[in-house]
């Protein structure tokens, strides 16, 4: 049978979002776009546009005042999409690891599939981290994915899912730490 | 027969040509680049994820914007009147702009201006090079001016300002404001997902037809001018694709409309009185 799962290996379409990284880590991610490194011998490409990204690569340990951004891009992922955490500070918080101004590591408000260890991690590491990505987007199913917080139930109505303003302000619902 | 088999498998040709142009741009810049059928799985990807729709109108025009476009190739092909195919391809221009102005979003209202303004700057170069070849042939039939020998020489002048139309239409550096991946992520496509940015993606395809089968209009019955000419106004954008920065939108228009407008009067009033 014609599989087209096979396909989503192949096509791999990148969004990446700086949630309050030094910036050492996205100059990283562009380096291995460059000639050198050339991670579109994959099919990648960095298309700065959830609707039509299949990985979402975040660096950064959320910041207060981005992660109702982080939550958003999140939901306008179209499912199947797997999310890559980049960097020391975006898995656990490293060297801003329990600062005042920001939540420890991504993976308290969206579930993530790879996590990418390293300060600042090198470009290798981070091909090895999207290849590794490919073979567990190719194993996902279509279910809606639900990051764990800021989050609203989207309503269905006749099969059909509405996600609009399923993204909460920080200010809309009561949290508890 | 064979007109047939080209109007259906025209956006898969032109799949191959957008694969080959990627790879082709890679190695300018010394590196490996995608495999040549990458279009294809994208578009496979492309089916297989979920769709978006943000509303009903919006999707359909894009759908439409496809489907005119390629009807707009066949025309080409099956060698119709050259001024319907111009404004044909105009009308699918202006469904995508309808498409854009259909959404919420900013970036898609900034890039259906932009494609409003570029269609402004590039229009009157098609309709002069329509005029240019009536006044070469005697005939705004596109069968007629295939069977007519060369016309590059007559319409030389014409031939550069198509020149720049090329870039727009394909959006290609410097004349890639109207799409402007990173600055206002893509323009109009922004809120297509799934299988209706696959219309889109295929549509841009087609361009790339489109684009090239007028340039090979130049050429008349010559078949290996006009492969000759594929090949090195191909090569010819990626290299500028390459090396030039993009240029604002308002800078397009005026480089384009003011250098193409004098080109293309030059050469009709020469045609007319030479
Ligand atoms: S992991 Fe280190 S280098 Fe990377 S963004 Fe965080 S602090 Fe910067």
């Amino acid at each position: 049978m014609f599989d087209l799962k096979k396909y989503r290996k192949k096509s791999p379409w990148i969004l990446h979002y700086n949630a309050g990284s030094c910036n050492g880590c996205d100059i990283e991610i562009l380096a291995s776009l460059s000639p050198k490194y050339d991670l579109e011998r994959f099919g990648v490409i960095n298309t700065g546009n959830p609707k039509q990204s299949d990985i979402f690569l975040v660096t950064g340990p959320v910041t207060y005042r981005s992660r109702e951004r982080l939550i958003e891009l999140y939901t306008q992922m179209p499912e199947p999409k797997v999310v890559v955490a980049v960097g020391s500070c975006t898995c656990t918080g490293g060297v801003f690891r329990d600062m005042y101004n920001v939540e420890d590591g991504i993976d308290r408000y969206i579930p993530v599939d790879v996590y990418i260890a390293g300060c600042a991690v090198s470009p290798e590491l981070i091909i090895d981290g999207v290849v590794k990505a490919l073979d567990i987007l190719e194993k996902k199913s279509k279910e809606m994915e639900k990051p764990l917080k800021l989050f609203k139930e989207a309503i269905s109505e006749n099969g059909v899912v509405n996600r609009r303003n399923v993204a909460l302000k920080v200010g809309e619902v009561h949290e508890e730490n | 027969m064979i007109e047939i088999l080209l109007i259906v498998f025209a956006p898969f040709i032109g799949g191959i040509i957008y694969g080959f142009e990627r790879v082709v741009r890679a190695r300018m810049q010394n590196r490996q680049g995608p495999p040549l059928l990458q279009p294809f799985y994208d578009m496979f990807k492309l089916i297989d994820k979920q769709a978006f729709i943000v509303n009903p109108y919006h999707t359909i025009l894009g759908i439409m914007h496809f489907i005119t476009l390629w009807v707009v190739v066949a025309f080409i092909i099956m060698g119709q009147n050259l001024l319907y195919v111009i404004f044909l391809h105009l009308l699918s221009s202006i469904f995508l702009i309808l498409a854009g102005f259909s959404v919420k979003s900013i970036y898609s209202h900034i890039g259906s201006n932009r494609e409003l303004l570029a269609a402004l700057a590039y229009e009157p170069i098609l309709i002069m090079m329509a005029v240019g070849f009536f006044m070469v042939n005697g005939s705004f039939d596109i069968a007629v001016i295939r069977e007519h020998g060369a016309s590059i020489a007559s319409l030389f002048l014409l031939f550069l300002a198509y020149l720049m139309v090329i870039p727009i239409k394909l959006k290609k550096s410097p004349f890639d404001a109207t799409e402007a991946h990173q600055e206002i992520v893509g323009g109009v496509e922004i809120e297509f997902s799934g299988i209706f940015f696959e219309f889109l993606y295929m549509a841009k395809w087609l361009e790339y037809i489109f684009a090239y089968l007028l340039l090979m209009l130049f050429a008349g019955d010559n078949i290996l001018l006009g492969i000759g000419l594929f090949i090195g106004v191909f090569l010819l954008v990626n290299l500028v694709d390459n090396a030039t920065a993009r240029i604002k939108m308002k800078h397009l228009i005026k480089i384009v409309l003011s250098l193409g407008l004098t080109l293309g009067i030059c050469n009709l009033i020469g045609l007319a009185y030479v």
